[in-house]
């Protein structure tokens, strides 16, 4: 069952893009994260140009969190305060990205790029995790508040509490300057420009390591920030790449809402050190693969992208 | 064969030929691809006769496009992004067909001065480089096309028969670039072109396509805007409906 799609030209399969969407939707509902890391490559392998997949996936993941952030604000694990301040910073850095992208794809440089930030990142941040979760699980300490930075107070926490415009969190927990949100906001919305993430897979473990908000608060919060991050990225890409698909997005979005509803649900049961340990080993799996791309030779050592007009 | 051959007259009488030879007619059925929604590829009909002796060559050129070539290279043990090169004026699509391997029917010179040789391809190259360097640039970018499927080259393809009529299945793949597409037949005989004639059909997006195409393109802020809106929209509808009704 074949449909084109008027702006990557060419032809997909509806029934495959949905059973992309329902994959990133459930890991969504259930880690908190958007699951571009997975949808951008796998857009790539069906033969979607790398900078439509990113920009489609962008508009995807605006659908995404807007219907998982509806269902976990109607389980009251939304921190508004601290997803509205993230948002700052992220509308920031994400139109820094935009542009950014496009003198990457100018220079022939955008699929390279992509590649190593995944692999750095999804590398270590996902190393940081399994070990941290493994950790948990062989304490089996696990109270819904995230432990892995250790009962030792860290420099940088140090540092960070001594930042101006300290601000409670009040459902979180927490209590902080509102620079740090800021700041990590505009970074994740840097990655999202150019690797089409939502930057999911960096704020959940931010949230859970450095901001020591409880696992089940930060979930919906990554998913209602990723709602604006994701949004802002998909009207710049549109506006100046002329790279969102509508119809690869929609067929996405119909697909993630049903993963992403299951998701949610089953992560509602699990305990927090087991949905870490979901993210940790997902985003292993795909660094590795990235890796073997970087390790084994090429086929063809050229490639062929269509300039933008 | 009689039904085809009586298609064949009855198209020829109603068309005409796209340009006329005294040997040679050609007329492409259907003379327009329409992209629509359910669109994953299509076929192209060349249909035409041929008078006095000779073999025949039958080219399909696409509406040129602009692409940018990189190449990857080995960084110790990494293989990562080297150099890239805009590539210009190529044409998205060439396919060559003949009743006979096309180089026995015309020597190089004249392969060359009638554009059936990809090295005689006008293509530009950016940043401007040395000769082997743009051969080998030019090379892979053959290399890629053919892999893809845009640059075929198929000798005796073409079946004439007694009466001299011809027809050439032209294929479409699902990923064709809109535009104007030409065909051109040669008649050739003892290495010299003897007769030519030409025809063309057109390629465009319509429908729901050509309209999301054309908003994207003209007015992309606004676009992108109702797009991410319809998006959240359609995102919390979906995700809303299945709790509601828990």
């Amino acid at each position: 069952m074949e449909i084109f799609l008027p702006i990557a030209h060419m032809d997909v399969n509806i029934v495959l893009i949905m059973l992309y969407g329902a994959l990133v939707g459930f890991l969504s509902g259930l880690v908190g994260v958007g699951g571009g890391f997975l949808i951008t490559p796998l857009l790539i392998f069906t033969g979607v140009p790398p900078i439509v997949a990113v920009a489609s996936g962008a508009a995807q993941m605006a659908g995404t969190a807007s219907g998982a952030s509806y269902l976990h604000w109607r389980r009251g694990a939304i921190d508004f305060k601290m997803g509205l301040v993230l948002m700052l910073g992220s509308s920031l850095g994400g139109g820094f990205g935009v542009y950014a992208a496009r003198a990457l794809l100018r220079a022939g440089q955008f699929g390279n790029a992509v590649i190593f930030l995944y692999v750095v990142l999804l590398g270590i941040t996902g190393a940081i995790m399994l070990v941290e979760s493994l950790r948990a699980n062989l304490r089996a300490a696990d109270s819904g508040i995230a432990h892995g930075a250790g009962a030792r107070k860290s420099w940088l926490r140090t540092a960070v509490e001594r930042l101006p415009w300290q601000t409670a969190f009040p459902l979180s927990g927490v209590s902080m300057s509102a620079l740090v949100p800021i700041a990590l906001g505009a970074a994740v919305g840097v990655l999202t420009s150019l690797m089409g993430v939502g930057g999911g897979f960096i704020m959940v473990p931010v949230m859970i390591y450095l901001l020591k908000m409880p696992t089940r608060i930060v979930v919906g919060t990554s998913l209602f920030q990723l709602l604006f991050t994701t949004a802002a990225v998909s009207v710049m890409q549109a506006g100046v790449n002329h790279s969102v698909d509508p119809i690869l997005a929609f067929i996405l979005i119909a697909g993630s809402t049903l993963g992403t509803s299951l998701g949610i649900r089953l992560g509602a049961r699990l305990p927090a050190d087991r949905l870490r340990l979901i993210l940790a080993l997902v985003m292993l799996a795909v660094a590795v693969k990235l890796v073997l791309t970087l390790l084994l030779a090429p086929d063809n050592a050229y490639d062929m992208t269509t300039e933008l007009h | 064969m009689m039904r085809c051959l009586c298609g064949l007259f009855l198209v020829l009488a109603l068309h005409g030929p796209a340009r006329a030879d005294d040997t040679l007619t050609l007329v492409l059925e259907p003379s327009r691809v329409d992209i629509s929604a359910d669109f994953s590829g299509a076929g192209v009909k060349a249909i035409g006769s041929m008078t006095g002796p000779g073999e025949l060559i039958v080219k399909v050129l696409g509406p040129p496009q602009d692409v940018r070539l990189s190449r990857k290279t080995q960084l110790g043990p990494f293989w990562v992004g080297g150099d890239s090169i805009k590539l210009g004026g190529a044409p998205s699509l060439l396919f060559l067909r003949a009743t006979a391997p096309i180089a026995m029917l015309l020597p190089p010179a004249e392969r060359e001065r009638q554009g059936l040789l990809l090295d005689s391809l006008p293509l530009r190259l950016e940043p401007q480089l040395s000769p082997e360097a743009a051969s080998t640039w030019r090379k892979a970018y053959f290399e890629l096309q053919r892999k893809n499927g845009y640059y075929q080259e198929g000798g005796e393809a073409i079946k004439i028969s007694e009466s001299g009529q011809f027809i050439v299945d032209i294929g479409l793949p699902g990923d064709l670039q809109t535009g104007s597409y030409r065909v051109e037949a040669l008649r050739v005989s003892s290495g010299k072109v003897l007769g030519r004639t030409t025809g063309e059909f057109k390629v465009r997006l319509v429908g729901m396509e050509q309209w999301i195409w054309n908003a994207a393109h003209a007015a992309p802020w606004l676009f992108g805007s109702l797009l991410t809106l319809a998006a959240m929209l359609l995102g919390t509808v979906l995700s809303a409906i299945p709790y509601r009704l828990r």
